[in-house]
């Protein structure tokens, strides 16, 4: 540890993470006032996508972002041939859990399709302040969604994007979990799809809410795995509404087979006995007991290929993990 | 025979005020003056005196401060070393005894206990002096003459020996009361503080109707409100206790109310619809019990009681400064109790220890025994007894009785 | 921008920590997500822009059955002006004083008129005689010294035998004594703080200027249990009650000229503005000053905490004043208040939660001793609903604040003796009436509250019957990071967190309870549905 590093952990270590220390996260159920024109919503993206800036993006992604993801997630990623045969351009629809989320799907996508790739951020977070919008959308070719109501702009740009041949990473949840537990999924991307026909790909993300959760601070080393599903397309006649919750459920799905095996996920599947990935109706501190508890771990699965980190890495970030809770 | 022995030692005094005032009684114990050692049963000093050979003897609040070192020095012309302490004696006569015209017939093997009070008829001084004539022995002027060394009572005087022995100790015959067959040990042991509680409750002139207030419920508070409520008439009786289990043993022996010592005067200035100038109550108790007796407890008496009002020293209160005006402008009579003799009961005069009796069978005193320890495990007793409170106890004792000291085991309550 | 209206937030998951009250301090909660819902105040109305030509105006517009003032006002004539004590507002208000504005309003337009005989009467009850500082901050420097010095600024005595009369007892034999300066004054202009919706009315003389053997008729556990609530005059046997000896008190011909005032609510300096504002609308400022003071708070001595919260003024603005005859008059305030402190909400919960402050109105300048603490909590904000109380009957209320075993011996020496004998012997209101007589006429509590600052002996009983409704309704109470024998005293439970409390309830009102959250102070008023 260098000094510098020390100093600035000694300072993280006094202040804490969280509300009062950062704003409070707005409630969904209390409608916000319009920000400052030109931020939000109505931030002009176009400049991202422009030739130039599409360059240093993929210098910006190619060596920085995908080889520090791989550092630090170790990713391993099953069912990435679905991407192999996948007509882009394509929405990837996965669930939430860390600001890394994004990085790391970006990482494990086929270069030419993350060049080609926008992601779907909530404009009330990410383009708040003119420096945040300017930031996300170049390096993330971030933009603007609003997440707890229909935008007809919003969804005018996605649509526009995908037609254009953009693939669009959106998270459904609309913003990520509080405690790993999966959120319900809202509609907007079943209603993009249904709209521009495009077909939607399940993503899972495991563990990444341990890589920094939400209100957390410091990155930890931990491995996380990206699971790929097959691509959902509307059914003649399904509406946006159905077609969100079977996304959701192929996510579901997606995760049970992340926490077991694809065997006897497809048999709970079929069975309609899928667990939940919203968890159970517990208390706060069951629920973050129960997705801290070791049976939800496979260290057995994580030998072999080179992707898998070493089992006591992994137990080692748990019980590091575990402590708050335990305690 | 094994005896806590006290001997004269000036630096062993010393080292165990010190510790006493560092708040350590086991270390006080351990370096002061007494130490257990194996040494003769004493001898028979005269005609009239038996063997007793002790079976439960009880560790009393004046040993405690005679250990520590905080016992006034007034004691000292009353005190020969080197002493054996123990003066809440149940023991077995050992030898036959001679009856004698004073005595009851007692034979070897009897229970009895120990009135420890050395008058004029143990000290063989005839004719007696005029309060052992009376049959008030805890007043005798004699403490110190005779054919004895001197000694208030027998745990203080160098030729007695005291209950705190796995040996003997000799009585005379005037000191013996025989305990019936169907009183237990425990009971018995707290005949003497009851008969000490008894004789201060009946030389307190607790009207009928009156308002008393105790204060402090160690040991000898606890009998004093049994004492009250079974030889007077009060209209009401408080008690202030620092300690929970204080308070509930309060009430089960009689107390109106149990409350903290600082809620006391609160509450009798209620009960007496009286008024507060400064600290003092205009009206207040009738008649204040201190089972504490430092200069606060009695500071906080004189405030409690009425004008003209009655305030007992029951505790001991050895060196004190405290301001003595309230007591000169409202006419407190301020009056010390000691030990036990006869007392004036109804139509006769009885003495204290049959009274202490009949109470401590009543009032089921045994249950005020908390804790036994053998006789090695002096400094744990010792430090047992100074914290018993704190400790959730009352009274402390040695058990003596003949059972092999390794298995032997202090029950603690 | 108008002020926005309370309203109510049902908790989620991303719903950032609610501010609890915890006596001298506060805490953020987390309340469980998907059954909780938190009643936020509304925003403080708009104030009166010019606030003594309102006064003006009211005086020379009276409402209902009356003359304007000056009309009443003639040479020669006896006039007192009684005024609302040292238990409104709370926190104490920014000079100047609302009573101050109005009483030299009315004093000027009695100066006009050549009224020689003018008394001023705090209006104590039996509450404690205020000290001169509070005097002085109540009525302001000029009129303090014109009649503070000489003799003409009382404190209503209700011991002082000679000075009361007797005026009769109502239908239902309830007596009726009052001040005898009050009662034989040609005019009695009152000027009321109307806090709440409790305040004023016929109770502002019926009781404020009253003795104890008529204040009793309505201060006793029956009257408490029958008021649902006291802050809903219409379903109150309180004010019924008052109502009773405040017509009778007119019919014997004693004319009374009522003042009623109403503040906004806002209640907070700048320097606590956070406590006013919704958590996610707290800028990078409000979070430091809470940070910041939550911090020092916790580190400082109680009593250095209590003197800093003590020191608070509030920066009520007037926002609206009425003058007349009493019934018209409070009809008009009763609106105003509403229309600053009601919020819908709609049904009933399993679970109540309040963070409790360090004031109520008997311990401005003072000690928030445990009695207080269950008054606060089940008599007061219990009480903040009109049509049926917020939480179920069977239910559970919690409140968070410190309870300390502490009594200000001043103030309240006759609490220190009823929380020691009287509530060790029962918590029961019925119960604990029978000991009412003796506390009541105990010469030394009677003393103290003449000569000087103690409430009356009986006070705490008061205390006592407030929550004599809620214990009733409730099957239980439990105090979070309380002293617990403080607590256990007061017959209630004591946690140390709020999630301990919560699993407790559910022992008692079944698993997952419905909760609801009081965010108050800012004073709200629940109209629940």
């Amino acid at each position: 540890m260098t000094p510098a590093s020390r100093a600035l952990a000694r300072v993280r270590r006094i202040v804490p993470d969280g509300f009062p220390w950062q704003a409070a996260s707005w409630p969904a159920s209390i409608e916000r006032a319009a920000p400052e024109r030109g931020l939000g919503v109505d931030y002009d993206t176009s400049w991202s996508r422009r030739y130039p800036v599409r360059l240093a993006r993929a210098v910006l992604l190619d060596h920085m972002a995908t080889p520090a993801v791989r550092a630090l997630a170790t990713p391993r990623v099953v069912g990435a041939e679905v991407l192999d045969g996948l007509d882009p351009p394509a929405i990837f629809v996965a669930n939430h859990a860390s600001h890394l989320d994004t990085a790391l799907i970006l990482s494990v996508l086929p270069p030419p399709m993350r060049h080609r790739t926008v992601v779907a951020a909530a404009a009330d977070h990410f383009f708040d302040r003119r420096m945040k919008a300017h930031l996300w959308s170049f390096c993330l070719a971030a933009i603007p969604i609003e997440r707890h109501r229909v935008n007809r702009r919003s969804a005018e740009l996605a649509a526009g994007l995908l037609e254009e041949g953009w693939n669009l990473v959106i998270f459904p949840e609309g913003g990520r979990t509080p405690d790993g537990w999966q959120q319900e999924f809202r509609g907007g991307a079943a209603y993009l799809s249904v709209r521009t026909g495009r077909p939607m790909v399940p993503v899972h993300l495991d563990r990444t809410w341990r890589l920094l959760p939400k209100g957390g601070r410091r990155i930890r080393r931990a491995g996380v795995q990206v699971t790929f599903g097959l691509p959902i397309l509307a059914a003649p006649g399904e509406d946006a509404r159905r077609l969100s919750a079977r996304v959701e459920q192929a996510v579901a799905v997606l995760g049970d087979e992340s926490a077991s095996d694809w065997w006897s996920a497809r048999r709970r599947h079929a069975a309609g006995a899928t667990p939940s990935a919203r968890g159970p109706d517990w208390s706060s501190w069951r629920r973050a007991w129960e997705l801290t508890s070791p049976s939800r771990d496979h260290p057995s699965r994580s030998g072999g290929a080179a992707t898998g980190p070493p089992s006591g890495d992994l137990r080692w970030a748990l019980t590091r993990q575990r402590k708050p809770s335990g305690a | 025979m094994k005896a806590l022995v006290f001997e004269r030692s000036l630096p062993r005094f010393a080292a165990a005020r010190v510790a006493h005032v560092l708040g350590s009684s086991s270390r006080a114990a351990s370096l002061g003056p007494l130490r257990l050692v194996d040494t003769d049963p004493p001898e028979l000093p005269a005609d009239g005196w038996v063997h007793v050979r002790p079976l439960v003897s009880g560790i009393c609040g004046s040993d405690l401060a005679t250990i520590e070192g905080a016992s006034s020095r007034y004691f000292e012309p009353m005190v020969s070393f080197p002493f054996i302490p123990g003066h809440e004696v149940v023991g077995v006569l050992e030898d036959v005894a001679k009856p004698d015209d004073r005595s009851p017939a007692l034979t070897a093997g009897s229970r009895v206990v120990l009135e420890p009070v050395l008058g004029c008829a143990a000290r063989g001084i005839e004719p007696p002096c005029s309060p052992c004539a009376r049959g008030e022995t805890g007043s005798c002027q004699n403490l110190a003459f005779g054919h004895l060394s001197p000694g208030l009572q027998t745990g203080f005087c160098a030729d007695t020996g005291g209950g705190w022995s796995t040996g003997t100790l000799v009585a005379h015959l005037s000191q013996l009361h025989e305990v019936p067959a169907s009183m237990s040990d425990e009971e018995a042991v707290m005949v003497e503080p009851a008969a000490c509680a008894l004789h201060a409750v009946l030389g307190a002139g607790i009207a009928p109707g009156s308002q008393v207030a105790v204060l402090g419920a160690g040991t000898l508070g606890l009998l004093v409100v049994a004492a009250i409520r079974q030889v007077c008439d009060p209209s009401s009786l408080l008690v202030g206790a620092r300690y929970h289990h204080q308070r509930v043993m309060a009430l089960e022996l009689g107390a109106d109310q149990a409350l903290e010592p600082e809620e006391l005067a609160r509450a009798l200035r209620r009960r007496s619809r009286s008024m507060l100038l400064g600290v003092d109550l205009t009206g207040g108790a009738d008649v204040v019990i201190d089972c504490v007796a430092s200069s606060d407890s009695i500071r906080s008496c004189l405030a409690m009681v009425r004008p003209r009002g009655r305030v007992v020293l029951l505790g001991m209160p050895a060196k004190q400064t405290l301001d003595l005006t309230p007591l000169w402008h409202r006419e407190i009579s301020l009056s010390g109790a000691y030990a036990y003799g006869t007392e004036n009961v109804g139509d006769g005069r009885r003495r204290t220890f049959e009274l202490a009796m009949e109470l401590t069978r009543s009032a089921r005193l045994g249950r005020l025994v908390s804790a036994r320890y053998p006789i090695d495990r002096f400094e744990e007793a010792i430090a047992h007894a100074a914290s018993a409170g704190r400790r959730g106890s009352v009274k402390v004792v040695f058990d003596l009785a003949a059972r092999p000291p390794r298995s032997s085991k202090g029950r603690s309550a | 921008m108008s002020p926005r209206p309370g309203f109510v937030l049902e908790v989620e998951r991303s719903t950032p920590p609610t501010l609890f009250w915890h006596g001298e301090g506060f805490r953020l909660e987390r309340l469980p997500a998907g059954r909780s819902r938190v009643i936020y105040a509304p925003e403080p109305a708009r104030a009166l822009e010019d606030p003594r030509a309102a006064i003006r105006h009211a005086l020379d517009h009276p409402l209902g059955d009356s003359e304007p003032l000056r009309a009443y006002l003639r040479p020669g004539m006896r006039l007192t002006v009684a005024f609302d004590d040292v238990s409104l507002p709370l926190p104490p208000m920014q000079a100047p004083d609302v009573r101050q504005l109005v009483i030299e309003e009315v004093l000027e337009l009695a100066a006009e008129a050549g009224v020689d005989d003018v008394v001023l009467i705090a209006a104590l009850a039996l509450h404690r005689r205020m000290t001169d500082a509070e005097l002085l901050h109540a009525l302001g420097r000029r009129v303090y010294d014109s009649f503070s010095p000489a003799g003409r600024l009382l404190q209503h005595d209700a011991e002082d035998a000679s000075n009361l009369v007797h005026l009769g007892c109502t239908d239902e034999g309830e007596d009726v004594e009052i001040s005898k300066r009050a009662a034989t004054s040609d005019l009695i202009v009152y000027v009321n703080i109307n806090l709440v919706a409790m305040d004023g009315g016929h109770k502002s003389v019926a009781t404020g200027l009253a003795s104890y053997r008529s204040i009793r008729h309505h201060h006793n556990p029956d009257t408490m249990r029958r008021s649902r609530s006291f802050m809903d005059m219409h379903h109150s046997e309180l004010h019924s009650s008052n109502w009773r000896m405040g017509r009778l008190i007119a019919a014997s011909g004693i004319r009374v000229f009522q003042i009623e005032t109403t503040l906004n609510n806002d209640t907070f300096p700048d320097s606590f503005g956070f406590l006013q504002r919704r958590e996610w609308e707290w800028s990078l400022r409000d979070r430091a000053s809470f940070l910041a003071s939550s911090s020092a708070l916790e580190r400082l001595p109680a009593s250095l905490s209590r003197s800093i919260f003590h020191s608070i003024r509030s920066p009520h603005a007037m926002s609206s004043v009425q003058a007349g005859e009493v019934e018209a008059v409070h009809a008009r305030t009763l609106e105003n208040v509403y229309a600053q402190q009601l919020v819908e909400v709609e049904g009933q919960s399993d679970v109540l939660t309040m963070g409790l402050p360090y004031i109520c109105p008997y311990n401005v300048n003072s000690i928030m001793n445990p009695v207080l603490v269950a008054c606060l909590g089940l008599g007061y904000f219990f009480n903040l609903y009109r049509g049926k109380p917020l939480v179920r009957e069977g239910g559970v209320v919690i409140m968070s604040h410190p309870t300390r075993s502490e009594f200000h011996p001043g103030h309240h020496p006759s609490y220190i003796d009823f929380f020691e004998h009287v509530l060790a012997e029962s918590t029961d209101p019925v119960e604990v009436a029978k000991h009412e007589e003796a506390y009541a006429t105990d010469p030394w509590y009677v003393h103290l509250y003449r000569t000087a600052h103690a409430y009356h002996g009986v006070h705490p009983f008061y205390m006592w019957y407030w929550c004599a409704h809620a214990l009733d309704h409730l099957s239980a109470v439990i105090v979070v990071g309380g002293e617990r024998d403080a607590v256990r005293r007061l017959g209630f439970r004591p946690a140390s967190t709020l999630s301990d409390a919560l699993e407790m309830a559910s022992d008692v009102v079944g698993p997952s309870p419905t909760i609801t959250h009081m965010r108050t102070p800012p004073l709200l008023l629940a109209g629940v549905i």
